[in-house]
């Protein structure tokens, strides 16, 4: 290390490129990395000084602000960004959700703080007090293995939703198809934990939830292709370029209702909610969980639902473009506003339509869903081949 | 296939749509319920309007009331009970006592007081941490907004009004009901002029009996009189009754 004489803080925090740190994970520009980067240049920086000003020419100052140490931690900072970004934006659902269903059901919805917003905090910090009971003849490995993958799959695949095309974990051209696969494994939890549990309540929402994965899954996978025969890629940001001039929900009707209810069941929200169907079956398969493993199982609902309305925004809604404009100076906001606008619309579903029962779901799951699917597949094949796309 | 399914449904392809009417109305009532606002009520922190002649708690003039007795005895529940408080000039005097874990809020005291005294409040949130506090006293009873609503009245209409023709609602019936003398059966006590809350009875000679002593017969100044049937209650021989004017 070059012996370099500092005298002041700002010798210190220099706000270098980031991406002329050769340890640099990302390619393109990132705008999460490049906050985090710049808070740790910050919060090192002052570190690296502070520590200094005790020991000059120390090794720990320099160490702090080497190009692998800062990289290191503008990744753990990044992570913690994405994540309560992800966090915030599902807290925003819920109280969507609350404040729109009390006004469809003519009442206040929540009110308490920040016009009803802390009733979230309210609910998390009451879970978390509550007793963590586990039965004594659950299968415990099992059962808490479940609820442990059910949520991490849930913030893991909420966290690999793009916001925009500089705000991403990872922008690699199979994304699509490793979102779904990651959204899709949650049932098979689901069924395992209603095993687990020793409950008959447990076990029927289990067995349930996976009847309603073979009914939606299909048609829905037939959708993910015809959106990525049109766009050419499973790139995301590929497809939301094939969206610059009109979005896929104008030739893909069809199959945009139908992915839409397909999302709803694969959040497991009402009207599609049979396997938690709490008039019928107590909680569903999570009828033995209690505290904050509850309350964790529940966050990974909303953080499912979230990537749901996140995903039905960037295969037909144009993700984070605006039509005529193309981009905008926040592209983020754009695609919040588009996810809740498709949040909204789950909730006013939830709020009209009654549960459907497990023969109605598979009757409308393949009766109803999967022709369409084939019908709107072969409309876009019809259009490919036209050379229309 | 699709329409098969459909089939369970009309053959009307629109009304098979039938899952989007539900959507469509609640869509409607959000929108309303956005411009306007929900029927609910914030309650703690904002209040329904109520009339003034809401049935709240009784309220009490203290200074007007004169003791008479008729809301205790016209209570269904029996919550009021006369008792016996200084005023403030320091005499001794009856006035009522209201035990509000009983009290029915028909509101019958407010509408027979002779005088007005009594009142309904809109006051409705008397919850309290013992029972001895659910006892309201003649001070306590007192309501500082009393306007001229909460003072209500008993309003009928008389069958003899109608047969004349005059189907007018009188207002305090009572006001008009006064006691008369069985002159036989007095004996000339003058317990009636004790009891007599507003001092309308006088005792006056009316020449003197067998035995040369006077006789004395109650005499009632009809302005003064609130019909509070004190007089009739108390008489030993029942010389007295009231006079309906039906």
């Amino acid at each position: 290390m070059a012996a370099v004489q500092y005298s002041s803080i700002l010798d210190w925090i220099n706000f270098s490129n980031p991406y002329d740190n050769p340890f640099t994970p990302f390619l393109s520009d990132n705008l999460p990395y490049n906050i985090a980067y710049g808070l740790w240049e910050i919060l090192g920086g002052t570190l690296a000084w502070l520590i200094n000003l005790l020991f000059p020419n120390n090794v720990v100052s320099t160490w702090l602000l080497c190009d692998e140490v800062c990289v290191l931690m503008s990744m753990l900072v990044f992570m913690l960004l994405i994540f309560i970004v992800a966090f915030v934006v599902v807290l925003l659902n819920l109280w969507m959700e609350r404040k729109v269903l009390g006004r469809v059901m003519d009442r206040r919805g929540t009110m308490v703080g920040m016009k009803g917003f802390l009733q979230c905090v309210a609910d998390g910090l009451k879970t978390f007090m509550k007793e963590n009971t586990i039965p004594s003849k659950v299968d415990k490995m099992t059962y808490i293995w479940c609820v442990s993958l059910i949520v991490g799959l849930s913030c893991l695949v909420a966290c690999m939703v793009p916001l925009s095309d500089r705000w991403y974990v990872v922008n690699y051209d199979s994304g699509l198809l490793i979102i779904m696969a990651f959204y899709a494994l949650a049932p098979f939890f689901i069924l395992v934990s209603g095993w687990a549990q020793n409950n008959k309540y447990s076990l029927i929402g289990g067995l349930r939830a996976a009847e309603l994965m073979i009914s939606y899954e299909v048609p829905m996978l037939i959708i993910i292709a015809t959106t990525s025969l049109l766009a050419g890629t499973f790139n995301i940001n590929g497809i939301v370029a094939a969206q610059s001039e009109i979005w896929f929900f104008i030739p893909q009707i069809i199959g945009f209702i139908v992915f839409f209810f397909c999302a709803i069941a694969e959040c497991e929200r009402p009207p599609f909610d049979i396997a938690e169907a709490e008039t019928e079956l107590v909680e569903g398969w999570q009828t033995e969980y209690a505290g904050m493993k509850w309350g964790l199982i529940m966050l990974g609902d909303y953080l499912r639902g979230s990537v749901s309305c996140g995903m039905v925004a960037i295969m037909f809604l144009g993700g984070w473009t605006l039509p005529f404009i193309g981009g905008t100076a926040a592209p983020e906001i754009v695609f919040l506003i588009k996810a809740w606008f498709v949040f909204f619309l789950m909730i006013l579903v939830r709020g009209a339509i009654a549960r459907v029962r497990p023969d109605q779901i598979l009757n409308l799951g393949w009766k109803v869903f999967m022709p369409l699917a084939v019908i709107n597949l072969a409309i876009a094949v019809l259009l490919k081949i036209g050379g229309v796309y | 296939m699709a329409w098969t399914y459909l089939d369970k449904y009309p053959k009307n392809l629109a009304k098979s749509l039938w899952i989007m009417k539900p959507v469509i109305t609640v869509t409607k009532l959000f929108f309303k319920t956005m411009v306007h606002r929900p029927v609910t009520v914030l309650y703690p922190y904002e209040k329904e309007w109520v009339p003034d002649n809401y049935r709240g708690r009784p309220g009490l003039d203290f200074d007007k009331c004169v003791g008479c007795g008729m809301c205790a005895r016209m209570c269904v529940t029996q919550a009021i009970k006369l008792i016996e408080v200084e005023d403030d000039n320091g005499n001794k005097v009856m006035r009522p006592q209201v035990n509000i874990g009983r009290c029915a809020f028909c509101g019958y005291c407010a509408e027979y007081c002779p005088l007005d005294a009594m009142t309904v409040t809109p006051e409705y949130e008397l919850a309290e941490y013992t029972r001895y506090d659910l006892l309201y006293g003649p001070r306590r009873l007192k309501y500082d907004k009393t306007t001229e609503e909460m003072k209500v009245k008993l309003e009928v209409t008389l069958p003899s009004d109608i047969a004349n023709g005059n189907p007018e609602r009188r207002v305090c019936i009572f006001d008009v009901d006064k006691p008369e003398l069985n002159d036989a059966k007095c004996i000339g006590c003058k317990k009636c002029a004790k009891v007599c809350p507003v001092n309308a009875i006088t005792m006056v000679e009316k020449g003197v009996n067998d035995k040369g002593k006077p006789i004395v017969r109650p005499e009632f100044d009809i302005a003064k009189c609130i019909s509070c049937k004190n007089c009739v209650d108390d008489c030993p021989k029942d010389a007295l009754q009231i006079k309906e004017v039906l």
